[in-house]
């Protein structure tokens, strides 16, 4: 399980989103974001050498085509 | 024009249709004796946040002119529908189920209502859902718990809770709801309705509050497999307005209601075919049976990173509803329900990292999904491990004495295929031994919605008619 803490999960809700939580607030947090990083390591057992993310350019092309024309 | 109003309500969209064009009845007759079941079920229910009652009696006036002076619009022309109230409405208030919404009116309508509206639909209002939809329970601190019709001490399921409750109590003919992680197909399953989830981009994302771009799918919750057939044919198809959307061609849905599902070839996920409670258990397993006795070929397939699927799903929602909600957690966190504003603290923990390889993830299980379906027409799975908990309950005790967590136990069966991104029809398969709803999935290739609602209405025709719940009000 990575190590994150309760202190880690403060500082970096401060530092990051100006954000502030109660200790406690923080270790539950930390607990349950740990939990779920473990499993998300898990995500490379099963193989995505050459996968692609599912952005493409023809959705980007689009998304600016229409905001074109909505500001014209 | 003389049909008492409790048969009124028991009629389905295609039997309503027919009524409405042939003038048997009138549209107006139809709002009244829905807003009528509104006034009776939802002080219990919960289930509107807003009736739009004057707007309703208005849409229904002008369908009953046009139908009399010949101008049908379609099958939904004078039809009662509720959108959950994520759904931009013009000039309606649209909370998302939110307290930092809560007189929020959009100008301008979501491509699915004006879609709705175009084909005559009358709107009878907004329904409840759990906050911003970033939840299975339904239990809205802002705007009332929904309520299961079937039992008022549990929950309906969520966050389309609203729309399914609305069905199953017919205070609504039919329902749009919107599926992130199971949002349609958990309350419809919990409820006792049929849900669908279309393939994600089959139906515009346009005007409706996101929880997850890559994720949030549109669809019908319905009465029957029939209803949310026609009522995906009114909202899907390409939509300027949305980039996203599919250019696919939209096939006739309705065309395989028919058919028999002879010689269909159907396979049982064996990733989700396990851990099932005794609720649940025996009537999938009875499930698969009727699906044999009506000459289907079913066997068992696997899927092996179907469970890592809805990994996938957690981690992808985390950034991408942070990234929504980022300013208002900055400025107005006290204004969220407690559940919502943990998870999105949760998700500032969330590096990009895992986001990305979450999203590339996606890929490989879709992968091995099509795989399995290039021999079989369709796949079958529990659309829960349980039935509707207790409101307030968060775990539940199995066999092996060990808690289990009630969101695992349900979002296990739902979270992959909006990974994956197929689609996918909840439908009933009847009521546990304490009289609670109990539903499969069935599930397609990707724009493959016409296998799966020709699977799951003969399936519905053989199965018959679920006994209501009771009487509410």
């Amino acid at each position: 399980m990575p190590l994150l803490t309760g202190e880690t999960v403060k500082q970096v809700m401060r530092d990051l989103y100006g954000y502030e939580v109660s200790g406690a607030d923080a270790d539950a947090i930390a607990h349950s974001a740990g939990a779920m990083l473990t499993l998300a390591a898990a995500l490379g057992s099963i193989g995505l050498a050459g996968i692609e993310p599912p952005f493409g350019y023809p959705v980007l092309l689009a998304e600016a085509a229409r905001l074109a024309k909505a500001a014209s | 024009m003389s049909i008492p109003f409790q048969e009124l309500l028991e009629f389905d969209v295609a039997t309503l249709s027919g009524k409405l064009r042939a003038r048997d009845i009138s549209p107006v007759e139809l709002t009244e004796a829905y807003l009528g079941r509104i006034e009776q079920t939802d002080g219990a229910l919960r289930a509107y946040i807003t009736v739009t009652d004057t707007l309703a009696r208005k849409a229904a006036k002008k369908a009953e002119a046009e139908i009399a002076a010949g101008k049908w619009r379609g099958p939904f022309h004078g039809i009662p529908i509720a959108l959950k109230d994520l759904v931009y409405t013009k000039g309606i208030r649209t909370t998302g189920g939110s307290k930092i919404l809560a007189d929020f009116k959009p100008d301008y309508d979501a491509t699915v209502w004006a879609r709705l509206k175009r084909a005559g639909a009358v709107l009878l209002g907004k329904l409840n859902q759990h906050e911003f939809a970033y939840g299975i329970t339904s239990s809205n601190p802002h705007w009332g718990i929904v309520r299961n019709p079937y039992a008022l001490d549990r929950i309906p399921g969520g966050s389309s809770g609203g729309s399914a409750a609305a069905i199953v109590a017919r205070s609504a003919a039919a329902t749009i709801g919107t599926d992130t992680g199971g949002s349609i197909r958990i309350p419809a399953a919990l409820c006792g309705c049929v849900g669908l989830k279309p393939t994600w981009s089959r139906v515009s994302r346009y005007g409706v509050i996101p929880l997850a771009y890559t994720l949030d799918h549109v669809g019908p919750i319905a009465r029957t497999v029939r209803d949310a057939a026609m009522t995906l044919q009114v909202i899907a198809g390409a939509d300027r307005n949305d980039s996203t959307s599919s250019r696919e061609r939209v096939p006739d849905f309705s065309a395989g209601l028919d058919r028999d599902i002879s010689g269909m070839r159907i396979g049982v996920i064996r990733e989700l075919d396990y851990g099932l409670s005794d609720d649940v258990a025996p009537s999938f397993n009875a499930a698969l049976e009727t699906l044999r006795s009506l000459g289907a070929i079913v066997d068992h397939v696997t899927i092996p990173s179907l469970p890592l699927a809805a990994i996938m799903n957690g981690l992808i929602t985390w950034a991408e509803a942070l990234e929504i909600h980022e300013d208002w957690m900055r400025t107005r966190p006290n204004d969220y329900g407690d559940d919502v504003r943990r998870i999105l603290e949760i998700g500032m923990m969330a590096p990009a990292t895992s986001y990305i390889r979450a999203q590339r993830a996606r890929a490989r299980t879709l992968a091995e999904a099509i795989a399995v379906l290039a021999d079989r027409d369709v796949l079958v799975a529990p659309a829960s491990a349980i039935v509707a908990p207790k409101i307030g309950t968060t775990q539940i005790l199995e066999a092996r004495e060990d808690g289990v967590d009630v969101v695992a136990a349900i979002l296990r069966f739902t979270q992959p295929f909006n990974s994956t991104g197929q689609p996918v029809i909840a439908v009933p398969t009847g009521l546990s031994p304490d009289g609670l709803p109990v539903a499969m999935q069935v599930i397609g290739r990707p724009f493959g919605e016409p296998e799966v609602i020709r699977a799951a209405a003969a399936y519905e025709r053989a199965r018959g008619a679920l006994p209501p719940p009771p009487e509410i009000g």
